[in-house]
């Protein structure tokens, strides 16, 4: 089954910084779409949950620097 | 301080602290280069410094690689680690420190601008008190069913969305119209979550909780709108598709010629089209999250953009310019008593669903209870099964749209309109009559006729008083350089007579729905760019005509929200001037934006060419060029 979840990003400091955050989190097994907003700092994760891992998400955010918050 | 808070103050603050470390061993390591000639020593510090700046940036930068995107933190590494290996330790750590400091304070000022809406958010409260089982019980308000009754006391926040079953009170609606006044609130009146209950206590059953709010999807929906691309945006996107490989060509051509690496990367670095990609979405985001906390929903920088060019202004009069509460004013019978031709007219009017037949109606049942009380109380008057009792349903019925109905009852034909429905039927309108009607709408009222059998028995005067902040919002306009007009199916005498009375530049009169449209499509033909408000249901089809359609009185109608460019929340003629000011401040602000970045990048590119700017003098611009264009971006967070 297919379900979404969000985090906010509040340090995002250059619009590249949240595209690479984009493609390292579609990278992640059992993503099927992603969107992170700069302006903004929301990040929207639609993924399986029969495959994905939503603990590696946060994850994937803060290995790339960023702090994420639940939203 | 214990060993975990210090970690956990560490991870909240690792940005600020890695640069101001980073800093202080440049600063150190500058030093003890220019005062000593301890060079081996300075130089390590320096490496250090860049090693301690640069870690975080590297790392990023190493994700930027493996994700195949080339970002401005891999641009920065490869200049620092070219420095280090040509020798030039000072201007390493300086670009390291300026970079880092640069985007710390960045994310720190975008910070401001992503958390404007979420102060918004904190205003519903976290829990709220349920009659449940026969007693109160304190629950989360996400938990809240429909249906349910909420109990707020004085001064309390309103948990969730839903209708006034018991109590009285003042409510501020701030948060989620952005009107300052608060507003009465008794039985069957509507709440939302989010606003202050200031007076008494408030029993509400609930409609929404929890996500399905009004606040909430307001919020959404400006969160949809500031990620919404706006033609600028999309028109710098664009140009950075093909201006990045342009510098790095250039970088690549400037190497082959000079054969200075420092000279190469120095292009690559400050080349980044930082401020020009960055300026435009805080801009945006900025002026819709200042909007919204206003009560006014921008659909998108597309229509704030577009909005920013509006130099006139088309008002639909009645709910809009008017209070669309329109109320009989006169009643005069031609030979027959002023009480019948009412009870006549209401009679006809019964199953009509215009704003005049209520009028007509209403005024019937207010007299008509009024008299078999013997006038002595009128506390009857709300009592709507009475009054509906009172007034006979018609025969049959028929409407003629913008003109009047045709009805039948008791044997009888009965007609009530306008001018222009009675010389469809031949009706002689005697000179009296006429001196009546011309006299009421000189006034600016609206008057029908009521024709019985084929002779005009009398006319009904009916008046819609004017909002009092009209006559200022439209002055308010004409400061600003913007034409006003207003857009009415009324005749043209009672047109001409409000319009004088609002101090409106032009007013178009008699027009059918679908006329204003086409007055609408007009002005844009002239070469105008219109904005038209009007109450968002009615006036959806001209609404979506003009280039940018502002829906007044939203809160309550999804559909207002979905189909204007721009939503009031509030009832609020006053924020119009205020909406179009914000998108011309908007667009200028855009401008400057993008013509500062594009200076900053023309002066730089032509500095470096030249030799006059270095890596650390490149960087210390660009990052500060990056800087004013949020700054500046910012101040419509306040305008």
């Amino acid at each position: 089954m297919s379900d979404t979840t969000q985090f906010r990003v509040l340090d995002f400091d250059c619009p590249t910084c949240a595209s690479t955050v984009e493609r390292a989190l579609s990278n992640v097994d059992g993503v099927q779409h992603v969107e992170v907003h700069y302006a903004t700092g929301r990040v929207e994760i639609e993924y399986d949950d029969s495959v994905a891992d939503p603990d590696a998400f946060a994850e994937t955010i803060e290995n790339q620097g960023y702090t994420p918050q639940p939203a | 301080m214990n060993k975990q808070s210090i970690t956990q103050y560490y991870r909240n603050h690792r940005k600020a602290i890695v640069t101001a470390t980073s800093g202080l061993l440049y600063g150190g390591g500058w030093s003890l280069g220019y005062l000593t000639s301890f060079e081996m020593a300075s130089a390590a510090i320096l490496v250090l410094a860049t090693v301690v700046g640069g870690y975080d940036i590297a790392k990023t930068a190493y994700h930027e690689v493996t994700n195949r995107t080339l970002g401005i933190k891999t641009l920065v590494t490869l200049a620092a680690i070219g420095a280090i290996v040509i020798g030039e330790y000072w201007e390493a750590a300086a670009v390291v420190f300026l970079f880092s400091l640069g985007s710390y304070l960045e994310g720190r000022t975008m910070r401001k601008t992503r958390t404007a809406l979420q102060e918004l958010l904190e205003m519903t409260p976290d829990t709220a008190t349920v009659r449940r089982d026969g007693t109160l019980q304190k629950v989360s308000a996400r938990d809240v069913e429909e249906g349910e009754v909420v109990v707020v006391k004085p001064g309390g926040k309103i948990p969730v969305d839903g209708t006034v079953v018991d109590g009285e009170s003042a409510v501020n609606q701030a948060p989620v119209t952005g009107e300052s006044a608060p507003v009465h609130k008794a039985d069957s009146d509507e709440v939302y979550a989010g606003t202050v209950n200031q007076e008494g206590a408030l029993e509400i059953r609930t409609t929404g909780a929890g996500s399905d709010t009004t606040l909430e999807r307001i919020i959404r929906r400006v969160e949809e709108a500031q990620e919404a691309q706006s033609p600028t945006e999309s028109l710098i996107d664009r140009f950075a598709k093909y201006y990045t490989p342009a510098v790095i060509a250039l970088a690549i051509g400037a190497y082959a010629v000079t054969q200075n690496a420092i000279l190469s990367l120095t292009l690559l670095v400050i080349g980044c089209p930082g401020a020009l990609v960055i300026g435009p979405p805080v801009s945006i985001v900025s002026a819709i999250g200042n909007a919204a906390r206003s009560g006014v929903l921008m659909k998108g920088g597309e229509h704030l953009e577009r909005a920013g060019k509006i130099d006139l202004v088309a008002f639909d009069k009645t709910g809009t310019l008017t209070k669309g509460e329109t109320t009989v004013s006169g009643i005069e019978g031609f030979g027959v008593a002023a009480a019948d031709v009412l009870s006549l007219a209401a009679t006809a009017e019964k199953k009509s669903e215009h704003h005049l037949a209520d009028a007509i109606v209403d005024m019937a049942r207010e007299r008509q209870t009024a008299a078999t009380d013997g006038g002595a109380t009128v506390a009857q008057a709300d009592d709507t099964d009475v009054g509906r009792r009172s007034v006979p349903d018609p025969d049959d019925f028929d409407v003629v749209a913008g003109k009047g109905v045709i009805a039948h009852a008791d044997g009888q034909e009965v007609v009530v309109g306008n001018r222009a429905l009675l010389d469809d039927r031949d009706v002689d309108v005697p000179d009296r009559v006429a001196d009546y009607v011309r006299e009421r709408e000189g006034r600016g009222e609206t008057v029908v006729h009521v024709v019985r059998d084929g002779d005009i028995i009398g006319a009904i005067a009916m008046r819609d008083e004017l909002r009092e902040a009209a006559p200022g919002v439209v002055a308010a306009l004409q400061d600003a350089g913007i034409e006003t007009v207003m857009l009415t199916g009324d005749n043209e005498r009672t047109a001409a007579a409000v319009a004088e009375e609002v101090g409106i530049d032009e007013y178009r009169a008699e027009l059918l729905p679908e006329d204003k449209q086409s007055v609408i499509e007009g002005y844009q033909a002239d070469g105008h760019v219109v904005a038209m408000v009007g109450d968002g249901i009615n006036d959806a089809p001209s609404l979506a005509t003009a280039d940018v359609g502002i829906a007044m009185g939203a809160a309550g109608t999804d559909t207002a929200i979905e189909t204007a460019d721009m939503a009031l929340m509030a009832d609020d003629l006053e924020r119009i001037p205020y909406a179009v000011k914000l998108s011309k401040a908007t667009r200028w602000n855009v401008l400057e934006n993008v013509g500062l970045a594009v200076l900053t990048v023309t002066v730089l590119l032509t500095g470096v060419l030249t030799s006059y700017v270095t890596l650390a003098s490149g960087m210390l611009v660009h990052e500060a060029s990056v800087l004013l264009v949020i700054l500046n971006g910012m101040r419509l967070l306040r305008y």
